[in-house]
């Protein structure tokens, strides 16, 4: 039995090994003093998750330390966050993903044991994701004019991947602003929402560009606007949404961002260690090849730049969450 | 085919079999560990995949996946613990039979059953992806509630011996899939304020507390009693058992072919449903959930028949059905390639070499697995005073991986006291769960549906789809009742007779 235990501890630490939890002693008397942990505050599989851990590979080597990727999901993702916000022993060496669900979540869970501004350091915004007003083919909406106008008259669905998603928020903002009859349709994921929106079972929906690139590319879905500040590269004929100029949507501008954060004692040092490599693995050709894949644009902002961004960016949902009553 | 000279160049490499082997062996080999999910496993592997041949990375996942498909059901039959929850359903016959020392023959029924069902999966996939996009595409939220209603009057069959136990199980089940946020309003329902509920109640420290945790329990309740020593687990499965079951397995394969092209059900509920399907056919009805070798080809076939499935909607329509089809979507698109309609235009080479590839990962299942059953059928020989305390080690660290949270683990600890409660009062496992994973299902498209219509409740009547899923709803109401007013007539019948006499 013993033998039996061995081999499968063996086949155990060898699968361990194939899965790259490999560990190797670092000697520098500067930071990284020992491995640094890359919190995903969401489960293995979504769009944060695969971008951390390619940014983990890349880190790793510009680091020279190993970087390990450890996935803490939960309610948004206010769970992971909130253990980054308690700090604890190894607060120096750990860094977290974070996405819209870092403010969003602030905005629609009232007790939140952490303050989402003050309790970090907010070191790059890696890459932002815009997300696309999008409607079925067959859809008689040509514009979103058109179908603003049409949604004022008769009531209209959109689709969104789970309350609190920025493809939710990004759908109550539209109604906020545009004072339409737009009700929310909710999916377990995009996955699971694609299909309705690609059926005609709901009007329309905001949902993130590497979601419906594709669809959008194939005829199978139209392409009204864009949400971000700027046309997007992969859709240059699409307006954004902010260009329409009517029924208040030159204040629409949001896009899905993700950058690294860490708890608010991380030392000066790290941070500034840590930020060059980040701005080196940003320049590397397999992350911008990368994001490139995602539909994502890089980064712009690091440091307080990045601070201010999210301060904004969680007035913005503060707001609609209020307006749509959205809040747990 | 004209390119076909071109396939066989992409396929016939050395990396893609290589990947093929590793993928399955580390399937099986997480897939078994309780709290390890193939899930896990295949997004652990994704970031290995960024610098392999495109074919070869998909070919990895793809064998992590069927791999843990089956990997799951090996603890499910030999320690009562489910490796990941589609194996759930497996462990209702298959742990029984490995306590009557027929633990291998379990295995290999598992085993075979996994492997015709990957097998006609991916025939499935290869012929008829486009005309079973089509279906998916077409399946609504109102569709899907229907198949949900339907797949609920499948299961009344599992709710005999005692009916108001089984639906007392059935309704406890549901109640506690309420935990969590509302679907639609992200409210909070039965959290108590504790943020580890929001996400609702985690599945397989559930499952795990359900099922492991009362057999220690109860063994060292009676601890006295002798192990008996089974044999390294008994003879493997018989031809004739095979031929017995074959009707089985092809209809839970094609339940799980179904399940699975429709984005959003998944391999869990896939097994139960076939699971029911057959004890509902079964001629030996009473021996299911008792050692029914027909009962693990049956849940087993259901959960492997989704694997090759759920690829259908991902190649053809590039929409992930499940978080591994997400995940794997992820590789092709950091390897360049968007799958979807285009892809079938403009990399068509490729998918084909991708499906050899496919096929030839159930002929790996099949080999990896054998020799998988020959070691760890041993673990049916380990007396069960050195074999529990590891179980239970297993189980902490299962519940714990899944979260890293010891929440979890108390979640599990709880769930066992109350497996125990079960065992005890002879409540049955399988409405529970069923309730657990089919009352949200049937929730959210009642509501999702309403959301759609407008309120307007013709929605669900609007397509051939709900007309066929209520015909066969009402037509499998009408037979159980049927059954149920004819054999209380006998039973009448009889009673009446014996008066006379």
């Amino acid at each position: 039995m013993n033998k039996l235990l061995g081999s499968a501890y063996l086949a155990a630490c060898g699968s361990a090994l194939a899965l790259g939890l490999t560990v190797t002693s670092v000697s520098a008397d500067e930071w990284p003093t020992n491995d640094v942990r890359l919190v995903v505050p969401y489960a293995p599989g979504g769009t944060t998750d695969v971008l951390s851990r390619r940014v983990a590979d890349l880190l790793q080597q510009e680091l020279d330390t190993n970087v390990i990727v450890e996935n803490r999901p939960g309610a948004g993702s206010t769970v992971g966050t909130g253990r980054l916000a308690r700090g604890g022993r190894d607060a120096d060496h750990t860094i977290l993903m974070a996405s819209p669900g870092h403010t969003i979540g602030a905005a629609i869970y009232p007790d939140l044991s952490y303050d989402p501004i003050e309790d970090f350091v907010f070191l790059q915004n890696m890459v932002d994701i815009p997300n696309v007003m999008v409607v079925p083919a067959d859809s008689p909406y040509e514009s979103v004019i058109e179908f603003v106008e049409a949604a004022k008259e008769e009531s209209m669905t959109f689709s969104h991947s789970g309350v609190g998603s920025s493809i939710h928020m990004s759908g109550e903002l539209f109604k906020t602003l545009t004072d339409t009859n737009l009700t929310a349709v909710p999916f377990a994921g995009s996955g699971a929402a694609l299909p309705a929106l690609l059926g005609g079972d709901v009007d329309v929906s905001f949902e993130n560009m590497p979601t419906v690139l594709s669809h959008i590319r194939s005829g199978d879905l139209r392409a009204l606007a864009v949400t971000s500040a700027e046309r997007s590269e992969y859709l240059p004929d699409v307006p954004t949404l902010s260009e329409i100029g009517e029924y208040n949507l030159d204040q629409f501008i949001t896009t899905a961002w993700f950058g690294l954060i860490a708890h608010n004692s991380f030392p000066e040092e790290a941070q500034s260690v840590m930020q060059d490599a980040l701005a080196n693995v940003m320049e590397r050709e397999e992350f911008v090849d990368f994001a490139d894949q995602l539909g994502a644009e890089p980064g712009q902002v690091s440091g307080e730049e990045f601070k201010q961004f999210i301060v904004e960016d969680l007035e913005r949902w503060e707001n609609v969450a209020q307006q749509a009553g959205i809040s747990q | 085919m004209e390119n076909f000279s071109e396939v066989i160049e992409i396929f016939f490499s050395l990396d893609n079999f290589l990947a093929i082997a590793m993928g399955v062996v580390i399937g099986v080999v997480v897939g078994s560990i309780p709290g390890l999910t193939a899930t896990m496993a295949v997004a652990l592997a994704l970031p290995f995949t960024f610098s392999m041949q495109p074919v070869a990375a998909i070919l990895l996942l793809v064998g992590i996946y069927k791999g843990g498909m089956y990997g799951g059901s090996i603890t499910a039959i030999l320690i009562r613990t489910p490796g990941s929850p589609a194996s759930a359903c497996t462990l209702l016959d298959g742990y029984p039979m490995a306590q009557q020392g027929h633990a291998k023959k379990a295995l290999k029924a598992a085993l075979y059953s996994s492997v015709i069902a990957d097998f006609i999966s991916n025939i499935a996939l290869i012929f008829f992806a486009a005309y079973l996009a089509k279906i998916a595409l077409n399946f609504g939220a109102p569709e899907f509630f229907w198949l949900i209603c339907f797949s609920l009057t499948i299961i009344i069959s599992l709710a005999s011996g005692s009916m108001i136990k089984g639906l007392m199980a059935a309704l406890l089940g549901i109640l506690l899939s309420l935990v969590g946020l509302d679907e639609v309003f992200g409210s909070q329902r039965f959290t108590f304020g504790n943020y580890n509920l929001m996400d609702s109640i985690s599945f397989i420290p559930l499952l795990i507390g359900l099922f492991a945790i009362p057999e220690i329990i109860e063994f060292y309740r009676k601890k006295a009693l002798p192990h008996i020593k089974a044999k390294a687990s008994g003879a493997g499965l018989s031809f004739s058992e095979l031929k017995r079951c074959l009707t089985t397995i092809v209809r839970g394969s094609l339940i799980g072919v179904i399940i699975g092209a429709i984005p959003g059900t998944g391999a869990t509920a896939a097994a139960f449903i076939s699971y029911s399907d057959a004890r509902r056919r079964s001629p030996n009805k009473a021996n299911f959930g008792k050692g029914e070798v027909e009962g693990v080809a049956a849940a087993e076939a259901g959960n492997n028949g989704v694997a090759g499935a759920t690829m259908i909607p991902l190649l053809s329509l590039g929409i992930p059905g499940d978080v591994i089809t997400a995940i794997i979507l992820g590789a092709f698109m950091v390897h360049g390639l968007t799958p979807g309609p285009i892809m079938f235009q403009e990399n068509l080479s490729l998918i084909y070499a991708l499906f050899m590839g496919i096929m030839f990962s159930s002929v790996v299942l099949l080999l990896v697995g054998n020799v998988a059953i020959k070691y760890f059928s041993l673990i049916a020989d380990i007396p069960k005073s050195v074999l529990f305390p590891i179980v239970l080690m297993f189980c902490v660290y299962g519940a714990y991986a899944v979260n890293n949270d010891t929440f979890d683990v108390w979640l599990m600890l709880a769930f066992g006291v109350m497996g125990y409660i079960f065992n005890r009062a002879a409540i049955p496992a399988a409405p529970f769960l069923i309730g657990f994973i089919l009352g949200p299902m049937f929730e959210d498209n009642l509501r999702r549906s309403l959301l759609i219509g407008h309120n307007d409740l013709s929605i669900f009547v609007r397509g051939p789809i709900t007309w066929v899923f209520i015909a066969l709803t009402v037509g499998s109401i009408s037979l159980a009742l049927y059954r149920f007013i004819s054999a209380r007539r006998e039973a009448r019948n009889a009673a009446a007779k014996s008066k006379k006499v």
